[in-house]
């Protein structure tokens, strides 16, 4: 049976008609070989239109659609579903935007129709070697797996437990709650006391959806989304739980703190009562605030941005919780002198203001320093500064140092397991870091918490209540996946086995299979981008829709 | 002399920026040469030589290629393929004494309009100060 193309020219209202000849694009299409039908109609969107397109479809006996309008990012998807209903394969059709990159950008009317009917030829041209392609589904497992028993992970395992999802929580200390749950108070805004945390922690070890695996870490993670196998494995070194299968797996493994600073100049580790944040956090939690010798100390140096420069981002939460210690000193009696050593304040939640204001009515200095060396001085603690181009030094009994928030370790082993990225500042990177903060970049592994940069408390509960809701929209129950139709295709005959391909895929979607020495794609995985296509050597990969004969088709009528 | 001649280009552009791009100058009426022919691929790593040199060979006067700025690539990384893809082009174009500035790539993101307008315009200038490829004549399709 002869192709039979039906050619359709929307009119989008004036917005096509007013700048290229219709009639003329017609004239000239509707001699072209295979092409049974070429009509206009005024608005091909709209319902009316829609109809009737189908109708045309069905009437006309067409083997292939070809309509020229918008851009195909307006209304592809419109019209492969009218496809569908009209009993035509979707991907027989082909959109040409005659709209956006033609009608509305050459301001010769001749020219515009002249280049309408280039683009259009394009279309017929390459429309008749389109395959009628399938859309696959895939059976995909609801559960997921959550790395990372911290705050993040708790509140991402609760979450999705709640939707009666199995969650598989691994948590490699002994403990579940992370560096939240070992804090020795937190801000009114961040709730009111730790009682809050503890009681999030006991629901998670309580729920039957969730399996809590403490002491054990990942040990291997093969799959993609809807379908990852995961195996673990005791850091104690007993034997390894059982393995089993997730459909997406959230990254939460949280935050380390710097510690490769100079003790020369912070005094840690040289100097008795010179402590880190979280060592502070410690003595905070067992309500004893005391130097080495057990006396409370009668004035304290906070000591912010420890390490900002040398890893060259802000911590984000060390000003705050700066200013949580400060205010806790002044609550103890008597009330140590205290002094906030600060480069500059980052305070950009609408409650902190206050908590600033607050601490300056109570006394507590606030002194912009720069160069700051901690020196050891007849048992006391010297603070040596710069203000401006004035030196100055202040002595303390304690100092408490800020360090910047740094990767957990080991997260480039878990990245290079899952396949997925970290950034410059080794932290995992996100699909986005503005419009999908929560996503990595490969399909079906999502980041919540500290494990994609410096984050307070309630960002990284916000963060795994975003993740938990993207994993509930794509995992739905009882619902298969729709995995991308346009992949690449290998053809084993032209494959030579030089394995460039498996290099260049970002998603690790091409293994290579050694009893055949040939490349394979794994459909489930392969995102369409073509990258592969592009570096092949011999031309034995191929991207559906976007092949070279159907690309150069396109070429030809450019140069008609 | 150069004044009458019309070049014929080519463009390919990454489907998520610099076809959106294209768009967006036409949403924003922006006026363009009537020069340059658009192919639209999913990632300007999905373009190589054998793209480039199919449409020279078949008579381009140029061949544009663009993609998302670097760090943007919605496939994470396909943009470096491609501007490696090109440096190594560029070079065999010259060992080969044909015309290397007549092909370029460029960095268009899906907000911009103007840059894509201000990019094909210019293209197009140039290669029209530059006359006719000397491969026009040699291979009709």
């Amino acid at each position: 049976m002869s192709a039979r193309i039906g050619v359709y020219v929307c009119e989008c209202g004036p917005n096509i008609p007013d700048r290229i000849d219709i009639d003329r694009v017609l004239e000239e299409i509707s001699p072209l070989k295979d092409v049974a039908v070429a009509k206009r109609y005024r608005l091909l969107c709209s319902n009316d239109g829609k109809k009737y397109l189908a109708d045309e479809i069905r009437s006309e006996k067409l083997t292939h659609l070809v309509v020229a309008a918008c851009s195909p990012r307006d209304h592809e998807k419109t019209f492969m579903k009218v496809c569908l209903e009209a009993g035509l394969n979707p991907f027989l059709f082909q959109m040409v935007n005659i709209r956006e990159q033609c009608a509305w950008i050459f301001s010769e009317k001749s020219e515009a129709t002249r280049m309408a009917v280039k683009y259009i030829r394009a279309g017929i041209s390459r429309v008749t070697l389109h395959e009628p392609l399938l859309q696959k589904e895939i059976k995909a497992t609801p559960d997921v797996l959550v790395v990372g028993g911290g705050i993040a992970g708790v509140e991402t395992a609760l979450s999705l437990a709640g939707q009666k999802r199995r969650v598989y929580l691994v948590e490699r200390s002994d403990a579940l709650g992370g560096t939240a749950a070992r804090l020795g108070r937190l801000l009114p805004h961040q709730g009111t006391d730790m009682r809050l945390i503890q009681e999030k922690i006991e629901h998670a070890e309580n729920n039957e959806n969730i399996s809590v695996f403490k002491g054990c870490e990942v040990e291997d993670i093969r799959g993609f989304l809807g379908n990852f196998e995961v195996s673990l494995k005791r850091s104690g070194g007993e034997p390894p739980p059982e393995m089993f299968r997730v459909g997406a797996v959230v990254v939460a493994t949280g935050f380390a703190l710097w510690d490769a600073f100079d003790p020369d100049v912070t005094g840690y580790g040289k100097i008795d009562d010179v402590v880190t944040s979280l060592e502070f956090e410690a003595m905070s939690a067992s309500g004893k605030i005391l130097k080495k010798n057990g006396s409370p100390p009668r004035s304290v140096a906070l000591i912010h941005c420890v390490g900002r420069k040398e890893k060259g981002y802000c911590s984000k939460v060390c000003c705050l919780y700066s200013l949580k210690f400060a205010h806790q000193l002044k609550d103890s009696q008597p009330a140590p002198d205290v002094f906030e050593f600060y480069s500059d304040l980052c305070l950009p939640e609408k409650t902190d203001q206050d908590v600033f204001e607050e601490a300056k009515k109570r006394g507590v200095r606030f002194l912009r320093a720069d160069d700051i060396r901690v020196e050891g001085r007849n048992g006391k603690i010297r603070i040596a500064y710069r203000d401006g181009s004035a030196e100055e030094a202040v002595e303390v009994e304690m100092a408490v140092l800020a360090p910047a928030m740094v990767p957990a370790p080991d997260s480039d082993r878990l990245a290079r397991m899952l396949n997925i990225p970290l950034d410059e500042t080794g932290f995992f990177k996100e699909a986005h870091s503005m419009l999908d903060p929560v996503s990595a970049p490969i399909s079906g592994i999502y980041i919540a918490g500290c494990a994609s940069g410096p984050k307070s408390i309630p960002e990284s509960v916000v963060q795994a209540q975003a993740a938990s809701g993207k994993i509930l929209s794509v995992l739905m129950l009882g619902k298969t996946l729709e995995p991308e139709v346009k992949v690449s295709t290998i053809k084993e005959e032209l494959c030579t086995g030089c394995q460039t391909c498996l290099n260049v895929c970002f998603y690790g979607a091409i293994s290579f299979d050694a009893f055949r020495g040939v490349s394979v794609v794994n459909e489930a995985i392969c995102r369409g981008c073509g990258s592969c296509v592009g570096s092949c050597p011999s031309g034995a990969i191929s991207s559906k829709q976007f092949t070279y004969q159907q690309l150069f088709k396109e070429v030809m009528e450019a140069l008609r | 002399m150069t004044q009458e001649f019309k070049p014929n280009l080519v463009g390919y552009l990454c489907n998520w920026c610099s076809y959106a791009g294209a768009d967006l100058a036409g949403a924003t009426k922006l006026e363009i040469k009537p020069t340059l022919s658009v192919v639209r691929v999913m990632c300007s790593s999905r373009v190589n030589s054998n793209l480039v040199l199919t449409a020279l060979a078949w008579g381009a006067d140029g061949v544009l290629i663009a993609g998302c700025h670097p760090g943007d690539c919605h496939y994470e990384q396909g943009n470096y393929y491609a501007r490696r893809r090109f440096a190594l082009l560029k070079k065999i174009l010259e060992s080969l004494d044909l015309e290397a500035d007549r092909i370029q790539l460029s960095w268009i993101s899906a907000a911009e309009g103007k840059r894509y307008a201000d990019i094909v315009n210019d293209f197009a200038e140039k290669i029209s100060r530059r006359g006719p490829s000397p491969l026009r004549n040699h291979s009709k399709i």
